[in-house]
């Protein structure tokens, strides 16, 4: 999907101005035990510490309502923190948020975009609110229009746009200012195979080519397993395991949760082997196992 | 970048957003101008009453004109808030080096220009219609402002707080006719002593619409009254410091 020219020509643009970059810490994102309890009462995150390293694509896995959106949100600022701390390219997010945000993209599980805006327009605004010249803002949506391959809906309205493509201008948006860190929020989630592999070639060659940390949530175990240096796997707000998904993978290999021996284990049985539990169960599984177990 | 900046750019995307919504821009400006002409027509013969202030009744009605532009319309910056939280695109916008309260001020000055130019196509119109505005364009000027800042007071913070509350443009517009009441529960159509019930005229003595039309009036119709005029600012100052702190609590809550 990416066009590898343009790519380059975005790599060009981001050494002359990834000054960001230079004082960037080895550790990316650090969190301490950090918690989130909304005011109803959900404990939506129970303590998770991590470190990521710069330039690391780490995945956080979990059916929906485990914790994974309101994780990346306290990184990017969206969501207050209840407890622990978390830094973010060396700075508190609680502390200093508009540092941080300086300093991130993110691009959401519901594509934030302005539906009466053009593609170009939407992304010339962001770059602007990031503090790029108009011209610079001009040039680089243009480009990174080119890089997405969305240089022909560049002019049309995101109303028009399905919504895969809504996605992509999203997520192109959130690289305007050429962050040194990325966050996705199940960045390919009902989209169709074609536009998810085509997004996870982007993510893939950006990463690569750019050098940017991505820290992503997904349900999708072979999304984690495409993009991810390192997988972390979250069930009702707690961090249960980590490690690359190869490790992950092997330490289950030769259990036998199926009756049936694990040669080739996917991410799917270790997320399995650590929960108890199939990914796509969702949090009511136990409940609904333990009437069925009640009724036989 | 600083937050004026910031603010600017955030108006002139409230500004280009708008007339990009046909629906949103037709029904903004027609209603109002057609209500204009119709109660204009309708109502005409009440200036021949004794001690009418003008023979002219379009010229009493454009202030009341005004009203009817700019307390709905600034509803409007409540359902687009509306809109920006449902789409997601709010909090797309938090994901820059900019605040919460940026960008409501980007979102509020972009529709205060746009009442303006509304509120100016009124007053265009009463002008048409052989309307004379007694302290010219100063006064002109004046009354437009008066008329947008009782609109942020009202139905501006009343739109914003249930935008954050609701999160839903629907509920936000469903709630505009109720402006059309604190309006028409003024001396908008007829003057007070004209008005037979005195539960009516004490009603309209309470409601602080009444507290801001009569000086647009008098800059209409006869000049400018600094009195009346410092007493409409302090009805709009006060109602702001009922609103505004409420507003900011409700929004250091769309980050929570």
């Amino acid at each position: 999907m990416t066009a590898a020219r343009e790519l380059d020509e975005l790599v060009r643009v981001a050494a002359r101005f990834r000054a960001l970059t230079a004082g960037l810490v080895d550790d990316a994102i650090v969190l301490e035990d950090l918690a989130k309890t909304y005011a109803d009462g959900t404990e939506a995150v129970r303590g998770i510490s991590l470190r990521l390293r710069s330039g690391e694509s780490y995945g956080i896995l979990g059916p929906n309502g485990a914790g994974k959106s309101t994780t990346i949100g306290m990184l990017g600022t969206l969501v207050r923190p209840t407890g622990g701390h978390a830094r973010v390219a060396g700075f508190d997010v609680v502390a200093d948020p508009v540092e941080v945000r300086r300093r991130i993209g993110f691009a959401m599980q519901q594509a934030g975009v302005d539906d009466f805006a053009t593609a170009s327009e939407l992304m010339v605004l962001q770059g602007r609110l990031h503090g790029l010249g108009k011209q610079e803002s001009i040039a680089r949506a243009g480009l990174l229009l080119r890089v997405m391959e969305l240089e022909q809906v560049a002019g049309r309205r995101l109303a028009a746009l399905s919504g895969g493509t809504k996605r992509r201008v999203d997520l192109a948006a959130s690289l305007m200012h050429l962050p040194p860190i990325v966050f996705l929020d199940e960045p390919t989630e009902g989209l169709d195979p074609r536009s998810r592999s085509g997004i996870w070639d982007t993510l893939d060659q950006l990463r690569r080519q750019l050098g940017i940390t991505l820290v992503l949530t997904t349900h999708y175990m072979d999304e984690g397993d495409r993009l991810c240096d390192r997988i972390g796997i979250i069930d009702r707000g707690t961090l249960v395991v980590e490690g690359t998904p190869q490790a992950l993978k092997a330490t289950i290999a030769g259990h036998a949760p199926r009756r049936v021996a694990i040669t080739q284990p996917t991410m799917e049985d270790v997320y399995l082997h650590y929960t108890g539990r199939p990914l796509d169960a969702g949090p009511g599984y136990e409940e609904i196992n333990d009437e069925s177990r009640r009724a036989a | 970048m600083s937050t004026t900046p910031q603010v600017l750019l955030l108006a002139r995307r409230a500004l280009v957003q708008f007339p990009r919504n046909p629906v949103l821009l037709g029904f903004s400006v027609m209603p109002v101008l057609m209500m204009y002409l119709v109660f204009g027509g309708l109502f005409a013969g009440v200036s021949e009453l004794p001690g009418f202030p003008t023979d002219n009744y379009f010229e009493y009605l454009a202030p009341s004109a005004i009203l009817l532009a700019t307390v709905p319309g600034i509803g409007n910056a409540g359902v687009a808030l509306g809109a920006d939280f449902q789409s997601g695109y709010f909090h797309k916008l938090l994901t820059t080096p900019t605040s919460v309260g940026t960008l409501m001020l980007g979102r509020l000055l972009g529709d205060c220009l746009r009442l303006t130019v509304q509120a100016a196509l009124v007053l265009l119109l009463a002008v048409a219609l052989g309307a004379h505005v007694e302290t010219g364009l100063p006064g002109a000027m004046l009354m437009i402002a008066l008329g947008t800042l009782l609109g942020i007071v009202t139905f501006g913070a009343l739109s914003a707080n249930l935008a954050i509350r609701t999160r839903d443009a629907a509920a936000v517009q469903a709630v505009q006719p109720m402006a059309f009441l604190l309006i028409f529960l003024t001396s908008a159509y007829q003057t007070t002593d004209q008005i037979d019930s005195g539960v009516l005229r004490t009603i309209i003595d309470l409601n602080p619409a009444e507290h801001v039309l009569r000086p647009m009036r008098e800059l209409m119709l006869s000049g400018y009254d600094w009195g009346d005029i410092a007493t409409g600012l302090l009805v709009i100052a006060g109602l702001g410091l009922l609103v505004l702190p409420l507003t900011a609590r409700n929004y250091r809550s769309a980050y929570s």
